[in-house]
């Protein structure tokens, strides 16, 4: 019998569907991409393993990101899903907080709610802010509303009851009713999804859940099932927002984890990649056509956050990998507005017409031309497969020239450093305005665009170094591979940190680790492979928003643990107070399933750097045309040196190595440049 | 300079390149934003939590460069202001490490209850500019907790007025000064918090100011200061310059002058665009009138230049703006009210009228962004002790609500939206409010044919009711206006619901108390509800397709009864349970002649006639205001003949006209 060697990661986006497979006999790692195929998701999969010529036996690992909840949700193919409120409540999912995010533009309106006014129903019941219950279920009532939604045709259920965050007995009698009388539909109930206060955020959780919950449920069965069908033997390793991944059995109680699942893949690889160059601190940016991502490492870990949505308006309440999304990519328009100011982005040319030098009848001047234009971008691209029309670019660009009386370069570097300061607002609205300082961090340049980018983006926020991993263009493939299991375990615990001792809150995270364990034994990792951590939301009181301070068995008492909020507070805000009280506003618990990672391969060097270099053309660097060295990446010999200016080219990316910096290739052959600061 | 400044900037020549100065103008909303950021997440005040603040960047003369990208609607056009009255007060007397506080509302502020830190920022000694943090406080004393007095004429009783002060002289905090004003607020404490969030985050904003400084060189940054106004200027000029000369006028309402009673306040909104600029002439507006709901010249000023901004949403706010928008504000009125006059809720009062005046103005000349009017913003205050947990502390339940916005030109309405005084603005959450208060909701759902009707129906507006539990030393005050200024439509369209706070809803005891009142006694147990109108519709009712009426009902937001009387759309229910039911064609079409023939005539039906009507049970208040356009006093079901009269001949103006 063969064991199984190789561990496989496919993500699915929007546009492509990236494979990564890594081979630990042999180190080998192959990098793949084909086509996504959103009607019909494993397709695309299917084709992409074929792709990569590897049978189901030789993999010991799936790990997947995937978009299938996100599209589901934009476009609102969802299963008939009811809500169930308390009476008087079943239109908190529509009014939300009332707001929207244009908040300027009248003809700009938030999403319409997942679950239509008409399929939502209520019942008499109601639970105080103590938990005592006021109106128990009436049972009859339940009844016949489930006999209703049955009739209906009802698939799937989200009950969401005011206050059921500290009590949810009711909630939980509903669902018992609903179980018995719509057996086969997927019920769930705020308090076992969230348990967290405010009404709007746990039901829109609650009602994600629901209506993801029977598709996620079913797409990983069916994967699951042709997958076995090829010989693979295991679980698939679902990616979360989290940050971690899940198998199919708890797929369904956090289905809502999922509506999210590739994003956090790029952040995931930009930490590995940035921890194995030595970094503790690290901004990761992943620049595509339409658009780019942000994140950010500090200390090792990445942000978290619980604001975040699919659409704006309908939160999605569990933590999440904090990802900053603008709309710049190498796609992305420049233009010239009616008062004269020249523009990039938001808009984009997207994949069709796409940038005017692809030849499909673009005319507007993308990133992408001017990139061309200033030489550069080759005109070749994906090893020939791909031609550049330069002409085409010129044309385009030539219309920012004429307006500005620039020359053809001119307006091309102009573009590029409109584009460059506004990616580098969005660097520094998540480093330097969270406390950070950039000059402590290294920049994880990657996705198709990002390492034309980089250099110059750091140069800007004085970071002094840039990572280029070795498959940019699959870097979030990568991060799939590099997941451990991974859930949270929240709740709202309202209390004054002074009334509270240090055992009385062991206690508490006692409890909640006991439920953490059990999701990690389900989704069985052996108890030396866990880990579980205690975080603690703070602020002072008075103050509305709270910071997360780590707690563990260790603390010798509360103070200790006030002492590092006071810290943060002073970090993150450059002030604190530590004669005002503290407020203790929820707690969460973290359980980490490790699961076992590959290593990958220190290179040798081998062969020269002139082989590596395939010519030379014209580069446009600091106002005029230089002559510029372009080299295979592939040939590349790891511990190389390379002097600025230099063009990297590659299959997925192309690397801009300006004049004066310094680029060299590290035995995990990413290309590390130091930015020159001058 | 000084010169070249006032006159217009004919075609100058941009000095930055086009690259830098992009780069320095999304820097500078960049900061603001950061500013912004800094104070959501270390503020102390719910109502600055719920996203009722602002910031701004200021030149060294008071000039706004920059507000940031999510500040609300009423702050717009007012940062200016007061950086200005900061200057005029202290001029020569601005140092270093200086940091003003004000929120006189006779000095460009909008209310006491918006404070704003004024923090200057020098380089190399000479003073270059402002960081302005403004945040509706909780409360800033009075004679109310939440700092507002319906009752009160002038605004001694509404809080503590701050004109400008200095709170920190060359670095040094002066707590005296401090002292004073808290101590004369209720929770001093939590406004201690809100100072320091805000003197926090003006200093995130200088500290990147300096680095821009710093990276570009002075004089490039404050060549952008003036370029990014100048940007702004030209940019709204080029899009006045592609729309009709002309002048264009309407008025809308406030319900009524307290002590006067029948009789609708107009505000008269007169526009004109000449030479590429717009200018705003209120004259004929009301002298101001005996309650707190008229508009200082700050707030005025605001709902122009936001009614007029809602039509230009791509461009950014700063003084280029104002440069090109004008206002004349007749002084003593509604829209002018001089100190001491109370204007504290000049935000459910003149400025939403201002605002929707303005939209409906614009739709004339943007059709293709027309919007009918919204909901009035209200705010709901209950204040009392707290006797739960046999403990007793004061609480205060302060409470807003979304509603329904005005029908477009091709759409319905928003349902449940905030206010168009700061659509940004958040409403709480009940949990989070019943922990806080002995107040217990009951409901918070849409309202079934709260829309006004329209071919494009105004959006729903929202019940919100509640029950009082342990409370002890309970009143309830409330802020709010057109329950007879009832939300219109236009181009055809018709109103939505009137406005107000009832308390013993659905009981015998139940008692309609109208929208502006304070210090109503209520006691545990007392039950009461209020409603946030639906928007007005859009266009002639009788032509909305019959299937979107259909799909309304199945969901809902229309019932039956009001498809039929609203429309003229006949529905049959099969089986509600399946969400079946079936449009009567032919009835639907004798019905819409039925209403078609005799609307206009029902429109002239003597208003004591439909009182009549309405008491007999034969009509109810949704036909008395859609069908008959009369308006009446809800809390003792009369009818208002002056009002009425004004309302219908609006209504004849902005519906009747536009049908066939």
């Amino acid at each position: 019998m063969i064991t199984a060697k190789k561990r496989l990661a496919i993500d699915v986006g929007g546009t492509f569907t990236d494979v990564f497979v890594f081979d630990e006999e042999t180190g080998e790692i192959f990098v793949t991409k084909t086509s996504s195929t959103p009607s019909n998701p494993e397709k695309g999969i299917l084709e992409g393993i074929a792709k990569a010529n590897i049978s189901g036996e030789d993999i010991k690992v799936f790990s997947h990101g995937t978009t299938v909840g996100t599209n589901a949700l934009i476009e609102r193919k969802l299963p008939k899903t009811a809500l169930i409120t308390t009476k008087g409540f079943r239109d908190v999912i529509e009014i939300g907080n009332g707001t929207k995010k244009d908040i300027w533009d009248t003809y700009k309106d938030k999403a319409r709610p997942y679950i239509r006014r008409r399929d939502r129903f209520e019942v008499t019941e109601r639970t105080d802010y103590k938990g005592n219950i006021l109106v128990p279920v009436n049972e009859n009532e339940v009844r016949e509303l489930a006999r209703k939604l049955k009739k209906r045709g009802t698939e799937s259920v989200a009950v969401c009851f005011i206050n059921s965050y500290v009590n949810g007995e009711n909630e939980l009698r509903v669902k018992e009713i609903l179980q018995e009388e719509l057996p086969g539909a997927y019920v769930c109930i705020s308090s076992e999804v969230l348990p967290e206060i405010f009404e709007h955020e746990r039901m829109s959780t609650t009602v994600i859940n629901a209506v993801l919950g029977p598709i996620m449920t079913s797409y990983i069965k069916k994967l699951e099932e042709e997958m076995h069908k090829r010989g693979y033997k295991d679980d698939i390793l679902v990616l979360h927002s989290g940050g971690g991944v899940m198998t199919s059995s708890t797929v369904p109680r956090y289905a809502a984890r999922l509506a999210s699942s590739g994003i956090a893949a790029g952040a995931i690889a930009s930490k590995h990649i940035a921890k194995i160059c030595g970094y503790q601190n690290a901004i990761g940016l992943d620049m595509g056509g339409t658009s780019t991502d942000i994140s950010l490492m500090y200390d090792g870990d990445i942000r978290i956050t619980k604001n975040w949505a699919i659409e704006y308006g309908y939160p999605i309440g569990f933590p999440s990998i904090e990802i900053l999304t603008i709309g710049a990519g190498g796609g992305s328009l420049a233009w010239i507005d009616e008062g004269g100011s020249m523009r990039n982005g938001p808009q984009s040319a997207g994949a069709y017409p796409g940038p005017a030098c692809y030849g499909f009848g673009g005319t507007e001047p993308t990133n992408t031309d001017a990139n061309l234009v200033l030489g550069r971008l080759n005109v070749e691209l994906l090893g020939g497969s791909m031609k550049l029309d330069l002409e085409k670019a010129k044309q385009a660009v030539q219309k920012i020239a004429d307006a500005f009386g620039y020359s053809i370069e001119e307006a091309a570097n102009a573009i590029i450093e409109v584009a460059n300061a506004n990616m580098s607002d969005a660097l520094r609205l998540i480093s330097v305005r969270r406390g950070y300082d950039p000059r402590e961090f290294a920049l994880v340049a990657f996705g198709g665009a990002g390492p034309l980018h980089g250099a110059y983006l750091a140069k800007e926020l004085n970071i002094p170094t840039v990572i280029i991993p070795p498959y940019p263009g699959v870097a979030a493939a990568m991060g799939c591979l590099l997941v451990d299991v991974r859930h949270d375990i929240s709740k709202t615990y309202l209390k004054q940190a002074s009334e509270v001792t240090l055992k009385q809150l062991l206690n508490e995270f006692e409890s909640m680790q006991a439920e953490a364990k059990v999701l990690l034994q389900e989704e069985g990792i052996s108890e030396e492979h866990s880990t579980l951590m205690n975080f603690i939301d703070l602020r002072y009181q008075g103050q509305w928003r709270s910071l997360a301070v780590p707690v563990s068995k260790n603390h010798a008492s509360m103070e200790e643990i006030l002492e590092l909020f006071h810290r943060e507070h002073e970090r993150e805000f450059a002030y604190s107070d530590r004669n005002q009280n503290v407020e203790i506003f929820g707690l969460r618990v973290t359980a980490i399933g490790t699961v076992p990672k590959p290593e990958f391969p220190k290179y040798e060097p081998n062969g020269s750097i002139e082989n590596a270099l395939k010519g030379n053309r014209e580069v446009y660097f600091d106002g005029r045309f230089v002559k510029t060295n372009i080299y295979d990446r592939d040939k590349i010999p790891v511990l190389s040196v390379i002097e600025g200016p230099a063009i990297i080219e590659q299959l997925d990316t192309t690397t801009v190595i300006p004049p004066k910096f310094t680029a060299k290739v590290d035995i995990y052959k990413n290309i590390i440049i130091s930015v020159n600061q001058d | 300079m000084s010169s070249a400044e006032k006159t217009l900037p004919q075609k100058r020549e941009i000095a930055l390149d086009p690259v830098t100065f992009e780069v320095l103008k999304n820097g500078f909303v960049n900061l603001v934003d950061q500013m912004a950021e800094q104070m959501l997440r270390t503020c102390y005040s719910f109502v600055i939590y719920n996203r009722d603040f602002s910031c701004a960047l200021c030149d060294a003369e008071g000039n706004t460069v920059m507000q940031g990208t999510h500040d609300i609607s009423v702050h717009v056009g007012t940062l200016h202001l007061t950086a200005k009255a900061v200057l005029e007060d202290f001029k020569g007397d601005i140092h270093p490490g200086d940091v003003f506080l004000v929120n006189d509302p006779y000095r460009g502020g909008t209310h006491f209850c918006d404070v704003r830190v004024v923090l200057p920022v020098f380089y190399e000694d000479k003073l270059i500019a402002f960081m302005q943090t403004n945040g509706h406080w909780a409360d800033v004393g009075g004679s109310n907790p939440g700092s507002f007095d319906v009752k009160s004429r002038d605004h001694f009783g509404e809080g503590i007025r701050i004109p400008p002060v200095r709170i920190y002289s060359q670095g040094k905090y002066l707590s005296d000064v401090v002292n004073l004003l808290i101590s004369n607020m209720r929770v001093p404490k939590e406004r201690l918090g809100d100072l320091r969030s805000q003197v926090e985050a003006a200093k995130v904003g200088q500290k990147q100011l300096l680095e821009l400084i710093q990276k570009y060189g002075i004089d490039t940054v404050l060549t952008a200061f003036k370029e990014v106004q100048d940007y702004v200027e030209r940019l709204a000029r080029k899009k006045i310059e592609s729309l009709p000369e002309g002048t264009w006028e309407t008025v809308d309402y406030i319900d009524m002058d307290p002590e006067i009673g029948d009789g609708l306040i107009p505000i008269k909104v007169k526009m004109t665009i000449k030479n590429n600029e717009i200018l705003y002439d209120l004259s004929g507006s009301h002298p101001y009138i005996s309650c707190f709901l008229n508009a200082g010249y700050g707030s005025a000023l605001s709902g122009l230049y936001a009614g007029t901004k809602t039509f230009f949403p791509e461009i950014p706010l700063n003084s280029g703006f104002y440069r090109v928008v004008k206002a004349h504000l007749p002084e003593n009125s509604v829209v002018n009210a001089p100190d001491p006059v109370a204007v504290t809720g000049f935000c459910s009062g003149a400025f939403e009228k201002i605002m929707n005046a303005c939209f409906e103005i614009w739709s004339e000349i943007m059709p293709e962004r027309a919007i009918a009017c919204s909901f009035n913003l209200e705010y709901l205050l209950i204040g009392g002790y707290d006797h739960r947990n046999s403990s007793n502390n004061y609480f205060m339940w302060y409470d807003w609500m979304a509603g329904g916005h005005g029908g477009r030109i091709d759409r319905d309405g928003a349902n449940a939206t905030s206010p168009v005084f700061g659509v940004g603005l958040s409403v709480q959450p009940c949990e989070g409010q019943e922990r806080l208060s002995p107040v217990i909701t009951t409901k918070h759902e849409i309202i079934t044919d709260s829309g006004g009707p329209g071919q494009f129906r105004g959006g729903c507006g929202l019940e919100k009711g509640g029950v009082l539990t342990d409370v002890f030393g309970g009143v309830m005050s409330y802020c709010c206006d057109r329950s007879r200024s009832v939300t219109w439509g236009i181009k055809g369209g018709l109103p939505s619901i009137p406005q107000g706070a009832t308390l013993h809803p659905d009981t015998e005891k139940e008692q309609f108390l109208g929208t502006i009142f304070s210090n109503v006694p209520v006691k545990k147990g007392d039950s009461f509800t209020r409603v946030s109108a639906g928007g007005g519709g859009l266009g002639d009712p009788l032509k909305r397709d019959v299937n979107a009426v259909l799909e309304d009902v199945i969901d809902g937001y229309v019932s039956i009864d009001r498809a039929r009387k609203d429309y003229g759309v006949v529905i049959k229910e099969i089986d509600r349970d399946l969400d079946l039911f079936e449009i009567d064609y032919e009835a639907t079409k004798k019905e819409r002649e039925y209403i078609r023939k005799n609307r206009k005539a029902w429109l002239n039906v003597c208003p004591y006639e439909v009182e009549k009507m309405y008491k007999n049970g034969e009509i109810d208040q949704l036909d008395v205001i859609r069908r008959y356009g009369v308006i009446m006093d809800y809390t003792t079901n009369q009818v208002l003949m002056k009002s009425t009269e004004q309302y219908r001949k609006a209504m004849m103006k902005r519906s009747l006209a536009y049908w066939d």
